[in-house]
């Protein structure tokens, strides 16, 4: 501003004059309130002294390795930056600082990655043009973002109680003492057996028929072709069961649990090379029921639902915290942060006001469980309110849908054969449309809208939605008619009344989501899924976005799982020359019709000992040990556990039931646990054997489905912590070496070129699977003679005497090992937003969203996202009824429905429609942490710190009438068990209900006392802190690390199925775990 | 150099400058109630008359002015866009496109001036959050001309209590420090009063407050708080360079 018109010079102005003219002012301009209300001994504007420090080292890309963290199931690329002086004394190396990876988008929101090609070094020293100079922006992307539990993965790789050499129990087991033994006995042993422990080896344990073999004399048996006599002597040594083959051969009673390394452990080693067809990861104590929900709702492969944040409208977040949790602090909590910031509407349906429920527009607390009615009630409205896509509907295929740029279409349209047991669709050919070997005789059948006539859909360009017919005999009902029937079943206040919300508020959620054209979605995860009718209310739910057909449209519901080829391309690592084709009934009896098997008739059909998962993956792990406690179908000789990802105690819900029968060696007579400590699980098995944490390995973490570009981690060892660890890769290719299993040693991985190269060592695998990564799609450019140096210097830094260039190096061809250096320097591939990136990188820099402001974007596809669904949609699953409860025999439901959460026998433990009988009256829910990965994390005094245990959340109302106040210490009544705890109140969670963070409670990994060789290590207690006690929550002046046993743990306060008693309630349809469905009540202690 | 004034006069001084910033504040705001009774009380020309410019004072007096004419001429000014639009915040005045600020807002062409929450709505916002102070005024348009005299006026407000109080040295330090950062920050007051001359043909109030509101703003920064002229293209970043 300038005074230079002011004629005479302003310093002329009096003071006092300005004052007495300034009083005629008075107090007209009252009106504002707003003040300066700052502490201003700590007053600061931002100049580049706060924030910026300056004295910081400078360091090269020969200090830095990039891998993957693997602190909770987000799986950022991470930047490892280690100390200066490596390479002395007992490890490796020191970690100075872990970052975020700036190679890749998914650590760099809300801003753009550094270009793929930028120089490691530069990229280290933040002098890629455009990526920012911390002097001056306070950004510069040399390190991209991490959250505080990957910051704190060095107190995981320097756990002071991590297992360093192999032990062996001593004394029964669960008795907490160890000795240690070599790798060389504690292979032998697993392999011929001990007598010591008296538990059998491997090799007396294996036993592997052909399943194509066994069941053609089986039927040759049947036909009297074959005596029995002689077909249990042919197959004695090799059958479960030779009265019941098609239990499978004797391999699958050795059981692998592990949640990483799925493609090495469990495709290459497990299925193929032991033949064994039982390898269990995490799903059933996780969301595989909304995985399922998500599967059984799209003719293509779609498991979650994600949306296209950046241009969305409106975004319902169901049941899961994403700034918190489901790949959100790095990735999806700047995204959103943003979107809102840039007039996204933000609804969150959560019994609890989670972090993201904090930033929304509007709180939905809907009463647990009862999600699906919520959802119904929304699909009432939008259908009664014709506020549904009617076009889109009316598109029976994807000839119709393409004449409308939509990618995708839905069932609703097609008919389905309604007086056919499990209600298939029809075909064209059912219905004689067509003969039965015309091209379209597969087609699904539509009425065309036209002519009024059911022709083969693809066919048909605008198809009748509502249809009841008879063609020639035949009954046909639409999937729309019998939907909406589903839908009307009841009234919108009947839905309001099941779901604790009211019809206003349906209504208004209804009509916002369908205000917004494709701009509109829904992400939805856990909270509606880990439920007994979790399948059924995440139905519910998906084919809410049916209703507006938002798939693939730029806004709306997102499906890219863009990557790199990773298991084939230079080297066909999938592929296991003679290996072993698994086969049988999965022990957790998931994928198989019950009554399809010899066990329905041996055992009189319904009910079935035990439930069966048959439209669900094999993976309902809580079914586990009750399983081998009955044998059934059978009993496991062999129990291989990874608890570092499967913490199975603690994860399950009644987990607390797992160690008696783990204590039984009769039930289970060989546990090996590969651990980097002896957690809660590990602690009952007969050896522990010591595992690299996720710093120290190999890895291939799965891209995720909420992203619009391709990108491919790998992990990559960055340093040795426990120089007698080894990872289970190599400790199983020893194994299935000396047991002269396929797969492994000489010629066991072919090339393209049907070459066969050797599998000795895991990064015989990883390196290969680099290189596949490396040539996928165009290949990536070749290391420079710079790079190779950075990559040998930092990973001598990281590794010290375990790195053998020279090995890795023979793993891959010479030609290929440049490229194999590109990709590991940068921890992977990740696809750039825009063609020439560098170039506009260095004009626009790292601030920009390239994606959004190129018209010839890697992301979008005019108004399509580049990386499509472009599929159908299914209101109906045909596949769902083919399934049947097996207590009752009852089918499975085709259609979304609201159901009650039940027992396996169908006692209701919480009813969604009607009523229950609760003793107690308070419904408990638990979530992760912000705080905190896993239980796994849980080590780490700095993340103990930042909340030193797990408060029970409860509503104001429901504590005034038992006298509680913030942070007096409580009982918890479970029933079955009571634990004290500390109450949180607060509104933030629904009344009625209560809940708290899972991850607390341990007695593993330093959380009470290991003896090893005679010597005791006492628990954890307070991290050398001061003795502070946690006392109110949320008011704490600051946190001090409690010992690792501190709070409750959740899972063990969950019911127990009634039937079972061995375990919690599970999902039937979708195979989860369910965990938010205890009943307690709580009181002042 | 300023005239030397004992404490007590300091902190008159600072309410003074208060009462105007308030003032000024609520008429960038459109709150033409207190416009009309200021008019109506001769507040704006008794203060315009101690500065030797040549502000038209005439349009600056009497009771004539009534709130809803008053109203209907804020809204042709400052609300409707239309052919007087002339827009009250910072960032459609800057010469040099907020490049740096990337924003996915629809309102923000990258690479052209004329654009809306840019860099200087930014730099405003830091200083905003620095004093924790949120305004009241301005459409929560961190740049807006009314928020930004709020802030001023918040600041005089609290000046006038610390010397009141006897407080901290530190503490005056501070605040002073933090009006020297805001009316940096109001260079574009130059082409914004420009803009309202030129717009502000019918009724001239507008113009004549505005003329006011930028010869006072240019007089504290130079005689009062005595703060560095910054140019409107200069951002925070660059200025705590020099």
């Amino acid at each position: 501003m300038s005074t230079d018109d002011s004629g005479d010079d302003g310093a002329s102005v009096s003071r006092r004059d300005f004052v007495k003219a300034a009083g005629s002012i008075g107090v007209i301009a009252a009106a504002s309130n707003a003040a300066v209300d700052v502490d201003m001994d700590d007053l600061w504007t931002d100049e580049k002294q706060h924030y910026v420090g300056d004295d910081y080292g400078e360091y090269g890309a020969s200090d830095v390795i990039h891998t993957t963290c693997g602190q909770c199931n987000t799986f950022c690329p991470i930047k490892v930056r280690l100390a200066d002086g490596s390479g002395t004394g007992e490890y490796s190396s020191l970690v100075r600082k872990l970052a975020g990876n700036p190679y890749s988008f998914l650590n760099t929101q809300p801003f753009s990655q550094v270009p793929y090609d930028s120089d490691p070094a530069d990229v280290a020293m933040g002098d890629v043009e455009g990526s920012g100079d911390v002097d001056t922006d306070r950004w510069s992307l040399s390190g991209g973002r991490i959250c505080l539990k990957g910051q704190a993965g060095i107190q995981t790789a320097f756990d002071s109680y991590r297992v360093r050499q192999p032990m062996k129990r001593v004394g029964p087991r669960g008795s907490g003492e160890w000795k240690t033994v070599s790798w060389d006995q504690a292979i032998r042993e697993i392999v011929e057996g001990d007598d010591e422990l008296g538990h059998p080896g491997l090799e007396d344990i294996w036993g592997y028929a052909p399943q194509e073999a066994v069941m053609s004399d089986w039927e040759a048996v049947q036909n009297g072709e074959l005596s029995k006599s002689a077909f249990d002597e042919k197959y004695g040594d090799d059958l479960i069961d030779t009265d019941h083959p098609d239990l499978g051969p004797k391999s699958n009673q050795i059981v692998d649990v592990g949640g990483f390394r799925r493609n090495f452990i469990r495709n290459r080693l497990w299925h193929q090379g032991l033949g064994s067809i039982n390898s269990v990861h995490h799903a059933g104590t996780c969301g595989v029921s909304s995985v399922m929900g998500n599967v059984r709702s799209h003719a293509a492969q779609k498991k979650r639902q994600y949306p296209d944040i950046e241009n969305c409208e409106y975004l319902i977040v169901w049941g899961t915290n994403p700034m918190v949790a489901n790949k959100g602090p790095t990735w999806l909590a700047p995204k959103l942060t943003n979107a809102i910031e840039d007039g996204m509407r933000m609804d969150v349906v959560d019994p609890r006001l989670s972090k993201t429920a904090e930033k929304a527009d509007t709180w939905v607390p809907v009463e647990p469980g009862a999600d699906g009615a919520l959802a119904l009630g929304m699909a009432r409205w939008i259908v009664e309110n014709d506020r549904h896509d009617l076009t889109y509907l009316q598109n029976p295929s994807q000839s119709a849908a393409s004449d409308d740029d939509e990618p995708t279409w839905s069932d609703a349209s097609h008919l389905v054969l309604v007086d056919e047991e499990a209600g298939p669709k029809a075909r064209a050919s059912d219905l004689g449309l067509v003969p039965a070997d015309a091209d379209t005789a597969d087609d699904f059948v539509a009425v065309d809208a036209a002519t009024g006539e059911p022709r083969p859909a693809s066919e048909v360009e605008t198809a009748v939605l509502d249809v009841d017919l008879t063609v020639d005999g035949t009954a046909v009902r639409s999937v729309w008619s019998q939907y909406r029937e589903r839908v009307f079943e009841h009234t919108i206040e009947e839905y309001a009344e099941m779901a604790g919300v009211s019809a206003e508020k349906i209504g208004e959620i209804a009509d916002e989501f369908t205000s917004h054209g494709k701009r509109a979605a829904i992400m939805a995860y856990r909270g509606p899924a880990k439920h007994t009718n979790g399948f059924y209310n995440t139905r519910a739910i998906a084919t809410l976005q049916h209703l507006i057909g938002n798939y693939d449209w730029k806004g709306g519901q997102i499906t890219p799982y863009a990557g790199y080829d990773t298991m084939s391309g230079r080297y066909e690592l999938g592929s296991v020359p003679d290996g072993h084709s698994p086969w049988g009934i999965p022990l957790l009896r998931g994928g198989v019709n019950y009554e399809d098997t010899s066990l329905f008739d041996r055992d009189d059909g319904y009910p079935a000992k035990r439930p069966w998962f048959p439209v669900a993956p094999p993976q309902a792990t809580q079914e586990l040990y009750g399983s081998a406690a009955d044998e059934y179908p059978y009993g496991v000789e062999a129990l291989f556990i990874r608890p570092y990802s499967n913490n199975h105690v603690m994860a399950i819900a009644g987990g607390d039931e797992i160690p008696a029968i783990l204590e039984d060696t009769d039930t289970i007579p060989l546990i090996v646990a590969s651990d980097t400590v002896i957690g809660e699980t590990s602690q009952y098995a007969d050896y522990i054997l010591p595992e690299p944490t996720y710093l120290e390995r190999w890895e291939n973490f799965g891209t995720y489905p909420n992203k619009r570009l391709a990108d491919e981690k790998i992990s990559q060892p960055a340093v040795s912590v426990v120089p007698n660890a080894r990872p289970f890769e190599d400790v199983l290719i020893e194994l299935w070496s000396e047991l002269d299993l396929p797969g492994v040693g000489e010629d066991a991985i072919p090339d393209a070129d049907g070459d066969r190269w050797p599998l000795e060592q895991a990064e015989d695998f990883y390196l290969k699977l680099a290189a596949n990564i490396a040539y996928s799609r165009d290949p990536v450019a070749d290391a420079s003679e710079d790079e190779l140096r950075v990559f040998r210097e930092s990973h001598e830094n990281g590794l010290g005497e375990q790195f053998d260039l020279d090995r890795w190096k023979a793993a891959v061809t010479d030609e290929e090992w440049a490229k194999v250096v590109t990709v590991l320097n940068r921890g992977g591939r990740f696809e750039e937003p825009t063609a020439g990136y560098d170039e506009a990188f260095a004009e626009h820099g790292h601030g920009y969203d390239y994606a959004e402001r190129t018209d010839d974007s890697n992301a979008y596809d005019g108004e399509h996202m580049r990386y499509k669904l472009e599929s159908r949609v299914d209101f109906y699953s045909e596949v769902v009824p083919k399934g049947k409860h097996s207590f009752t025999g009852e089918r499975f439901d085709p259609l979304p429905r609201v159901d009650d959460v039940e027992h396996y026998d169908g006692t209701v433990q919480a009813a969604v429609s009607g009523d229950d009988d609760r003793e107690r009256p308070l419904r408990l829910i638990n979530w992760k942490p912000r705080t905190q990965g896993m239980h796994r994390t849980q080590n780490s005094p700095w993340l103990r710190e930042t909340r030193p245990e797990n408060p029970v959340w409860i509503n104001p109302q429901d504590a005034a009438e038992r006298g509680i106040e913030n942070g007096d210490e409580i009982a918890l009544d479970a029933g079955r068990t009571t634990v004290d705890a500390v109450a949180m109140v607060t509104s933030g969670i629904r009344p009625g209900v209560v809940g708290a963070m899972w991850g607390w409670g341990r007695t593993g990994d330093g959380a009470t006392a290991e003896t090893i060789d005679g010597e005791t290590r006492p628990a954890v207690e307070a991290d050398g802190h001061s003795d502070y006690q946690f006392d109110e929550p949320m008011t704490e002046e600051a946190g001090y690390a409690k010992g690792r046993d501190a709070g409750f743990a959740i899972n063990h306060v969950q019911p127990l199925d009634e039937e079972l008693g061995d375990t919690g309630l599970s999902d039937l349809v979708g195979g989860s775990n369910a965990q938010y469905d205890a009943f307690v009540d709580v009181e002042r202690r | 150099m300023a005239e030397h004034t004992p404490p007590d006069d300091d902190a008159a001084m600072a309410r003074a400058r208060a009462r105007l910033y308030g003032l000024l504040a609520a008429t960038f705001d459109g709150e033409t109630e207190t416009v009309a009774a200021a008019l109506d009380r001769g507040a704006f020309a008794a203060v315009a008359e101690v500065f030797p410019i040549d502000i038209e004072t005439a349009d600056l007096r009497g009771g004539d002015y009534d709130a809803d004419a008053l109203a209907i001429g804020y809204d042709n000014l400052f609300v409707v866009p239309g052919s007087h639009y002339v827009p009250p915040f910072a960032s459609a005045h800057a010469t040099d496109p907020s490049e740096a600020f990337e924003s996915d807002s629809r309102y923000h062409t990258a690479g052209e001036a004329g654009e809306f929450l840019g860099d200087p709505a930014a730099d405003m916002a830091q200083l905003y959050a620095a004093a924790e102070f949120t305004p009241e005024r301005g459409d929560d348009i961190p740049d807006h001309v009314a928020a930004c005299f709020e802030f001023m006026r918040a600041l005089c407000d609290r000046e006038a209590a610390l010397l009141e109080a006897n407080g901290a040295e530190a503490d005056l330090d501070a605040v002073r420090e933090l009006q020297a950062q805001a009316l940096s920050q109001l260079g574009w007051i130059d082409r914004f009063e420009a803009a309202v001359a030129s717009n502000d043909t019918v009724e001239g109030v507008f113009a004549a407050i505005a003329r006011l509101a930028r010869t006072f703003a240019a007089w504290d920064a130079r005689e009062v708080v005595q703060t560095d002229l910054q140019p409107s293209e200069t951002t925070a970043a660059e200025l705590s360079d020099r």
